[in-house]
């Protein structure tokens, strides 16, 4: 038997309406992140992390492993070697999973996107990303905005499958 | 009427129910999408060698153990640092008495051995202090000038 | 202590035909050794009293691109012949004095003995060279990649006409 949130409705109603609210709020509130921090940026997520800017009170808390993590921030340059890793990473979190590319190395290859013989010139090359956060470090301020985009993109989520 | 322990009872039936409901009512919701990928043994990314299912070493429980029994002799201590005043020197023996059971099973322990680790034995690496041999050296050092001469003509 | 000069008297007398020229730059005084008697001049270089150069502070690979440049036409360069240098700088902690070594290779066949057994620093120093520049350490231990992939296979980086290969485990690499 296919689980509730495997089926995709094709017309909602006022239960699926409010069943999704439920459930987008739930989601959006307590996105735990994968404790993941490939470079400078990952002190800049650390500081968000921190009390002065404080990622709990949006209901993300780092997590140790992937089982129980729903978005990973790749915070930093993501060489190839890491890459295969990230895409296990990623695939061996529990659906629904976010992705927040962090800083200018995981969006486009930032300063090694020409002479970076190790460098994978951005992440969505091998996995999907909800929301890029420029900026080389991005300031924590920017890291929350990231996440405040992520949180409406969160909230607008739909059990009915969309009709083209 | 219900007894004190048919109280505690009706806890763990309420605690039991709980948690079938619970993984019962999210296996019910949830999406359950598995892959290969997924299913692997979490290992930070890297390839998983070898089974997950290894033997530990029997100490840790040794360590346990112990650790579990210096928990609970604190979860004794704290009402009995809070009150022992009041029972005067025979409150203050009955604590004194305990600590020094607890010490002498500690002493005990120590002294047999048990606390011993199998550390792993370190080998620094030795690096050779063999003297030079000038004859044999400059010998070796003859043969192979041929190869420095093609090297230098490139 | 000692200058760089009186060092390489030292070694010219010990090894004359394996040590074979004294650049006298000014800022960094350089000593040209036979790639393949390198082990040598640094035992001698650590155990001789006098010298006692126990530390190797570096052990870096150049690629002196000094061959002969063809430009292809996808705007890439082509390099042959010319050399490969590793340059050792040694540092004596007892008498506090330095030294620099060069060893060049020909480009084609980039082959000098490992000092790994007189240094232990020196093992991943030439792993390093190794992965980046593509000289083999003769007699090195465990001569792998040490940065870049197991499985890299398009080449040496940090050689001047390294090409970007187009995919890496299905992984697009330019940009």
């Amino acid at each position: 038997m296919k689980s509730l949130l495997d089926q995709e409705f094709t017309d909602g109603n006022i239960v699926i309406a409010k069943t999704e609210d439920l459930l987008n709020w739930a989601r959006l509130s307590s996105l735990w992140q994968l404790g993941f921090g490939l470079a400078c940026c990952a002190i800049e997520m650390m500081a968000t992390s921190a009390s002065h800017y404080d990622f709990d009170r949006f209901g993300v808390i780092p997590r140790p492993s992937p089982r129980q993590a729903d978005i990973i921030i790749i915070s930093g340059t993501v060489t190839l070697k890491m890459a295969t890793r990230i895409k296990r990473l990623f695939e061996q979190m529990p659906e629904p999973k976010y992705i927040i590319s962090m800083g200018s190395c995981s969006n486009c290859g930032g300063p090694y996107w020409q002479h970076g013989y190790h460098v994978l010139k951005g992440i969505d090359r091998v996995i999907p990303v909800d929301v890029y956060v420029p900026g080389c470090p991005p300031r924590p301020e920017a890291l929350l905005e990231g996440l405040l985009k992520l949180q409406e993109k969160v909230r607008n989520e739909s059990l009915v499958k969309k009709t083209l | 009427m219900l007894t004190e322990f048919g109280k505690i009872f009706v806890f763990i039936l309420l605690a039991a129910v709980f948690v079938v409901v619970a993984i019962f009512a999210s296996k019910l919701i949830r999406p359950a999408r598995p892959t290969k990928e997924k299913l692997l043994t979490y290992e930070c990314g890297e390839n998983p060698e070898g089974s997950p299912w290894i033997k530990f070493n029997i100490r840790f429980y040794v360590v346990a153990l112990i650790f579990l029994i210096f928990d609970v002799e604190v979860v004794l201590l704290f009402p009995w640092a809070l009150a022992y005043k009041d029972y005067g020197l025979s409150g203050f023996l009955v604590g004194a008495i305990f600590l020094l059971v607890l010490g002498l099973g500690m002493a005990y322990e120590w002294r047999k051995g048990d606390l011993e680790w199998a550390r792993p034995v370190i080998n620094p690496p030795v690096i050779k202090k063999q003297p030079y041999v000038k004859e044999v050296a400059s010998q070796i050092s003859a043969d192979d000038n041929q190869t420095v001469l093609q090297d230098q003509e490139i | 202590m000692k200058t760089r000069e009186e060092i390489f008297n030292i070694l010219k007398q010990e090894f004359p035909q394996d040590v074979l020229e004294f650049q006298n730059i000014p800022t960094e005084p350089i000593i040209t050794v036979n790639p393949l008697a390198i082990h040598r001049v640094c035992l001698f270089l650590r155990e001789t009293a006098g010298l006692e150069f126990d530390t190797l502070m570096c052990l870096s690979g150049v690629d002196d691109a000094n061959g002969e440049k063809t430009n292809d036409p996808d705007g890439s360069v082509t390099i042959k012949g010319g050399t490969l240098s590793v340059y050792y700088h040694l540092h004596s902690m007892k008498l506090d004095h330095k030294v620099t070594l060069r060893v060049s290779t020909p480009r084609e066949d980039p082959e000098a003995e490992s000092v790994e057994s007189i240094w232990k620093c020196a093992d991943w120093h030439e792993r390093e060279a190794y992965d980046m520049i593509g000289i083999i350490f003769l007699h090195h231990p465990d001569l792998r990649r040490i940065l870049m992939p197991y499985d890299w296979d398009a080449g040496y980086p940090l050689r001047k006409d390294y090409k970007n290969p187009e995919f890496y485990q299905g992984m697009k690499v330019p940009y």
